[in-house]
């Protein structure tokens, strides 16, 4: 290696190393509140290192009780994440391993139904669960109709085509509060007219969950999940779109000769080429759902998300609700984290295939 | 679709000439073109059309030449650029309400670059509504650079090497490669992400929301603004915020009408 390719990587890597710290500092310094005494956080110089640590913010943001010994929350979820884990490896090693990755799903579901069971959690508990419940319906709607619609529009060549991609990409543009208030008018309406009738009194003895006490659609999941499905549709319509335009119509064709439906085909060929664009658009599906906070706070007074119940619950000035703050943030980024770093292959992978071609 | 978009749309169009009050929002009544006169003659709809102008203006060239830049340097990145890339991605993945919290903290009192600030220059740092505009816009530029980054190293690595290859032969430099080779390959994508960091900038919310709050409202960008004016519990005026909506809606459509215009012809280019 001759010194000018030497110095060049050296510049490379210096430049990549301060941008890093550029992006990271607020997290290291967010981590750091979040697991000191608040006399720490108080003092007027910061203390840097050599204070001493305690797991009393994120105890008091999760728990009811304050003498818990967080090591244990924090075994529980070790254990049930690497079980999850586990379950999920061995379905990407196995041949026929869905079932596997349906394992790893329950399990996780099992630990967070668990959970308040073995210790009383606090309110924020069933913000997350609303999160997370809001975060994969979402993913689920808007990715069905997202492979639909864009396929129907990659096959279908007409002029028309590409003028209602144009109108989603138009809608796309729409500023949220363009929505927020009809969607809020609307669900009040809807909730009026259901009242009226008396369907709001229903008892739906099968559907009577924890979640449902009154049947009704503002300040309810629908109504979040609906928006976000509006919001996110151009989006989707438009990655699937490209990324089946890459997908010649000969596969299909081929398939359809050997006697497949146009469904099957779609269903048994198509699909398993399109992973990584699904994978790709529910990653940012998953990031717009979870991280809303103008719909959940307009249309949902009571039923918040956890982005809603961060900053309705960290508004104040103490040093007290500043630890308390950066442990809430330190929770909620975590899970979303993990995640992307998971899928961050796929996800370059996806939008170089598909975001190229437009 | 059609439901969930064209119908609110027209509810926003229809609720924006009437008087209608949260409290008692089952009642509104025609009042014709009077939000739009108030709101046109309003102060502070004119403040935050141009703090929301001036973001649009700022923080979007400056994400797509730093998102370039960035990527390019990644492209040239061996070993360990999947631990740069993650590590870059992090402000963009995480919920903007919260990277604004995080982000703020270190500014407020006891916060690190507030400590800094005051060891260089002697002097207590505290968020005035002076800059806290440019407290908003690096946080913006913080949180959304690595949407541009990442697309465009995306696109990068779909850049076919024999292209660079002949382009090397022939004699031509890193930067004219990157002018003749690299950029046209880009094209599309830099369009796509100018149109959405475009509409995202136009319709910012939560940063600004945080940062700003009811303190500083000289700071409040159109969307802060609107929701201010509709959901307040009090004084909640559904129909002045419906009018601003629609006037947003107008924004948006003129400063995008060009990109529109070019995807459009892409469009119609790629059938034929």
């Amino acid at each position: 290696m001759n010194e000018q390719t030497l110095r060049s990587r050296i510049g490379v890597h210096g430049t990549l190393l301060i941008l890093v710290v550029w992006s990271v500092v607020p997290f290291l310094w967010a981590f750091q509140t979040s697991i000191k005494f608040t006399r720490d956080v108080a003092s007027k110089t910061p203390v840097l290192w050599g204070y001493e640590t305690t797991a009393s913010a994120y105890n008091s943001f999760w728990m009811k009780d304050d003498d818990i010994q967080m090591w244990n929350v924090a075994a529980y979820i070790a254990v049930i994440a690497a079980v999850a884990a586990f379950f999920g490896w061995s379905g990407r090693r196995l041949e026929n391993g869905r079932a596997f990755f349906f394992a790893a799903a329950g399990v996780i579901a099992l630990g967070l139904w668990q959970f308040p069971n073995i210790w009383r959690a606090e309110d924020e508990y069933d913000f997350l669960i609303n999160s997370i419940i809001v975060t994969v319906l979402t993913m689920l709607i808007s990715l069905s109709i997202g492979l639909l619609a864009g396929y129907g529009l990659a096959r279908y060549t007409g002029i028309s085509g590409a003028v209602i991609l144009i109108i989603a990409l138009g809608f796309r543009a729409l500023p949220r509060s363009a929505f927020v208030l009809p969607y809020f008018f609307g669900a009040t309406r809807i909730d009026q007219w259901l009242e009226d009738r008396g369907i709001a009194e229903w008892d739906f003895p099968l559907i009577d969950v924890p979640f449902i006490d009154e049947f009704g659609v503002l300040d309810s999941k629908i109504a979040i999940v609906m928006a976000l499905v509006a919001v996110n549709q151009p989006f989707t319509i438009w990655m699937f779109r490209s990324f089946f335009m890459d997908v010649p119509k000969e596969i299909e064709e081929a398939a359809m000769m050997d006697g497949a439906t146009r469904i099957q085909a779609f269903r048994k060929v198509i699909i398993p080429i399109m992973w990584p664009a699904i994978i790709a658009t529910g990653l940012f599906t998953l990031l717009l759902a979870y991280n809303e906070y103008l719909f959940v706070r307009v249309l949902a007074p009571t039923e918040w998300t956890l982005p809603v119940a961060i900053v309705s619950l960290t508004g104040g000035e103490s040093s007290r609700t500043i630890t308390e703050g950066a442990a809430a943030s330190v929770s909620i980024t975590l899970p979303i984290v993990i995640v992307i770093i998971l899928f961050q292959k796929h996800l370059v992978k996806g939008l170089g295939a598909g975001a190229v071609k437009g | 679709m059609l439901v969930l978009m064209v119908v609110p749309l027209v509810t926003t169009i229809w609720l924006s000439f009437n008087e209608l009050f949260l409290r008692d929002i089952n009642n509104p009544t025609w009042i014709g073109f009077d939000n739009y006169r108030e709101v046109l003659g309003d102060e502070e709809f004119w403040a935050a059309v141009r703090f929301t102008l001036l973001f649009v203006a700022v923080t979007v060239p400056i994400n797509m030449i730093f998102g370039l830049g960035v990527a390019l340097l990644l492209d040239k990145v061996g070993r360990g650029r999947s631990i740069y890339l993650a590590a870059l991605l992090l402000p963009f993945i995480v919920t903007p309400v919260v990277g604004t919290l995080i982000y703020k903290d270190l500014f407020d009192r006891g916060g690190l670059l507030a400590w800094l600030w005051e060891v260089a220059t002697d002097e207590p740092f505290l968020i005035t509504s002076g800059n806290v505009k440019w407290l908003i816009i690096v946080q913006a530029i913080w949180h959304v650079m690595p949407f541009a980054m990442i697309t465009f190293f995306a696109g990068l690595q779909t850049l076919p090497e024999d292209r660079v290859e002949a382009a090397s032969i022939d004699g031509a430099g890193y930067w004219r490669q990157l002018w003749h080779v690299t950029l046209p390959h880009l094209r599309v994508l830099i369009l796509f992400v100018a149109l959405i960091s475009i509409m995202d900038a136009y319709r910012v919310y939560d940063s600004v929301f945080v940062f700003a709050g009811d303190r500083f409202t000289d700071a409040h960008t159109l969307q802060v603004y609107t929701v201010e004016v509709a959901v307040d519990p009090q004084i909640g005026r559904v129909g002045k915020g419906n009018a601003i909506g629609v006037l947003n809606v107008i924004g948006i459509f003129v400063v995008l009408i060009p990109f529109l215009v070019i995807s459009y012809r892409d469009q119609i280019r790629e059938r034929t």
